[in-house]
């Protein structure tokens, strides 16, 4: 048994023994649990990933007349300035306002860019007050310029993160980045070893050992510390996370990186590493997790809901050899095939290696301590929104009005007309979906005089499914540029149709 | 041994299947890489596998059919950029990219097409192409 201040009185006559969490596995391998919290004095942690929910808060100090900020931007990214006069927060994840730049040059960048004391244009505007006469200010200044800048991250450092493929039949870009069409790559992230709250977690009693409120630890390249569990955090199921803090102006662009997750958004990477004092034998056992002893669930990013599902479970281990075999359902041949699928990380281990040695080479040096927590962190939560769902099933009043190809252009017009609507579904015997007409389609096989459906009707329909939230089907509407879509089931066959009308009556009722 | 080259077909024998006839003639194995047909040009990468007086045989035909040029050292790691997480690596088509025990970002500059798709993915712009077609 040891304490904090015993070891840091070591770390000061610099005869403390810190190895990394790599290191560790080996230690306790070869000395036991026992005999490696005896020869330990620290073990180092480190994680290097995209962690959006990061942002700095920053104070530019009053100009001449003084302005309170409303509209604040940097570099033409909005930074948050309801808050006091020249106070501000700016999100990772806030893109430019310019759409031509948007997510290419965002909070992420602009953070970046004053790490590495780049000039930034700053521009705000704010109503005025007896006390605060100017409407505008328009200037440059520097990371140097600002009186405070302080990364404050709601939630960084996940224990562990599920990776992610894409069963539809289109190429699809997530925020775990570009997942290829059937299967055919899983993206992972995370430091699963070197993973700071892994290395800490007590899995009886799902808690940490030793982080808590105020454990001091290496954020960005500079000293930051932890001020309480992260938004979502959610121990029961070893799904930690963090909140921390630390002064901008002393890390450095090795370890805070932006970067552009392609036609999704832009993120923050943080370097983040934690001491952990082995301070008995119970802390020295969990240091010695390895990649292999942390599963992985490898969920479907194809499905565009909040519960996907799990296609596999895998471990770090696994993921890190560069493939995987899965199990998947292959439509066509109707039964469960194995496949080989390319794995590929969105973090890097690499980085995360070089913020658990630098750390080490920090307390190695004396100036780098420990600090006793305050408390523990919280229990956390980690509920889902309160908020309904609308599938298409539940807007799907009327049974579908359909036709068979081989009625004329007259009857199919007669059939828009009485029924009033614009789109007819052209299905075969077995009210299976086989194209669609449109009321503009038959327009046009009367200017140019066609007798025949077949001719005029689309036959590559965008369809949809009883099970489908709304919004999907709005963004299908609108990225395909229709007014309507058919809702079909598992069978291929009609079962109603969706209309751009449909969804704006939605709207203007019931606000969604 | 193996070649790699760009090749544009001249015009008048844009409708012509000169691959074919180059394969017939010489035998050589030739593995079309990329094609871009386009009322301006038509553009391929071709990798040439044979003996080496074969493919000199192949080059030389080729020649009368149009131009080529051999594939330039293309790709560039901006190593101060590049973080090595490994997003990239699965977006190559011809295995030009891997990760090497330490985990670093390696390009095979020989193996690169230029088709740019790693270009595409990269969360940090890190990986630049020259432009060639």
């Amino acid at each position: 048994m040891k304490t904090i201040r015993e070891i840091n009185e070591k770390i000061k006559k610099g005869d403390a023994v810190v190895v990394t969490a790599e290191e560790m596995i080996e230690v306790v391998e070869e000395m036991g649990p026992k005999g490696a919290a005896k020869e330990v004095d620290v073990v180092t942690t480190g994680t290097f990933g995209a962690m959006c929910s990061s942002g700095v808060f920053l104070n530019f100090g009053h100009a001449d007349p003084p302005i309170k900020m409303m509209r604040t931007y940097l570099n033409g990214v909005e930074a948050y300035s309801g808050l006091a006069a020249v106070d501000a927060y700016l999100g990772a994840a806030q893109p430019n306002s310019d759409d031509d730049i948007d997510i290419n040059y965002g909070g992420a960048h602009v953070i970046e860019d004053l790490v590495a004391g780049k000039e930034i244009r700053l521009v705000a505007e704010g109503y005025t007050t007896d006390c605060y006469p100017r409407k505008r200010v328009s200037t440059t200044i520097t990371l140097e310029d600002l009186n405070q800048a302080i990364m404050v991250n709601p939630r960084n450092c996940y224990q562990t993160y599920p990776a992610a493929t894409n069963s539809r039949e289109e190429k699809i870009y997530t925020y775990m980045g570009t997942l290829l069409p059937e299967y055919s790559n899983i993206n992972y992230s995370g430091a699963g070893q070197l993973n700071p709250l892994q290395n800490d977690y007590n899995r009886e009693r799902k808690t940490y050992n030793t982080i808590g409120i105020g454990t001091r630890i290496f954020l960005g390249g500079g000293v930051g510390y932890i001020i309480g569990e992260g938004t979502q955090h959610n121990p029961e199921k070893a799904f930690g996370t963090l909140m921390v803090k630390g002064d901008l102006k002393t890390m450095n662009t090795k370890f805070l990186r932006a970067g552009t997750m392609p036609n999704y958004g832009c993120t923050l990477y943080v370097g983040i590493g934690v001491p952990i004092p082995v301070l008995n034998e119970e802390i020295a056992k969990a240091c010695a997790v390895r990649d292999e002893d942390i599963q992985v669930p490898v969920l479907d990013f194809g499905v565009p809901r909040r519960d996907r599902p799990v296609v596999a479970w895998t471990n770090y281990r696994d993921l890190r050899k560069g493939e995987i075999n899965i199990e998947i359902y292959d439509s066509e041949l109707k039964r469960q095939i194995e496949k080989t699928v390319k794995t590929a990380s969105v973090s890097s281990y690499k980085k995360a290696r070089e913020v658990a040695e630098e750390l080490k080479k920090w307390i190695l040096s004396g100036k780098f301590t420990l600090s006793e927590p305050v408390a523990p962190l919280g229990r956390g939560s980690c509920k889902p929104m309160k908020a309904e769902a609308k599938l298409v099933r539940d807007i799907l009043s009327r049974p579908p009005i359909v036709a068979r190809p081989n009625i004329s252009i007259e009857e199919a017009a007669r059939i828009l007309t009485e029924k009033n609507i614009n789109h007819l579904p052209i299905v075969d015997r077995e009210g299976r979906l086989l194209g669609i007409v449109t009321s503009w389609d038959i327009a046009r096989a009367v200017a140019q005089n066609i007798n025949s459906i077949c001719e005029i009707m689309t036959r590559r329909v965008i369809s949809s499914t009883l099970d489908e939230p709304i919004d999907v089907v709005a963004r299908k509407m609108s990225r395909y540029d229709i007014s309507g879509v058919p809702v079909v089931d598992s069978g291929g066959k009609v079962v109603g149709m969706i209309t751009a009308e449909d969804l704006s009556k939605l709207l203007g009722y019931r606000k969604f | 041994m193996k070649k790699r080259i760009y090749y544009w077909v001249h015009e008048e024998y844009r409708d012509k299947p000169v691959i074919s006839k180059v394969i017939l003639e010489t035998k050589v194995m030739i593995n079309i890489l990329m094609a871009k047909m386009k009322p301006q040009e038509s553009f391929l990468i071709l990798e040439l596998s044979g003996e080496e007086r074969q493919i000199q045989e192949a080059l030389n035909l080729l020649k009368k059919y149009g131009e080529y040029e051999d594939i330039p050292k293309i790709i560039e790691k901006n190593k101060e950029r590049c973080i090595d997480c490994g997003a990239c690596v699965v977006h190559c088509p011809v295995n030009a990219i891997s990760q090497d025990r330490d985990f670093t970002i390696v390009f095979n500059e020989e193996e690169c097409i230029g088709c740019k798709n790693c270009v595409k993915i990269c969360p940090l712009k890190a990986i630049e192409v020259r432009e060639v077609y």
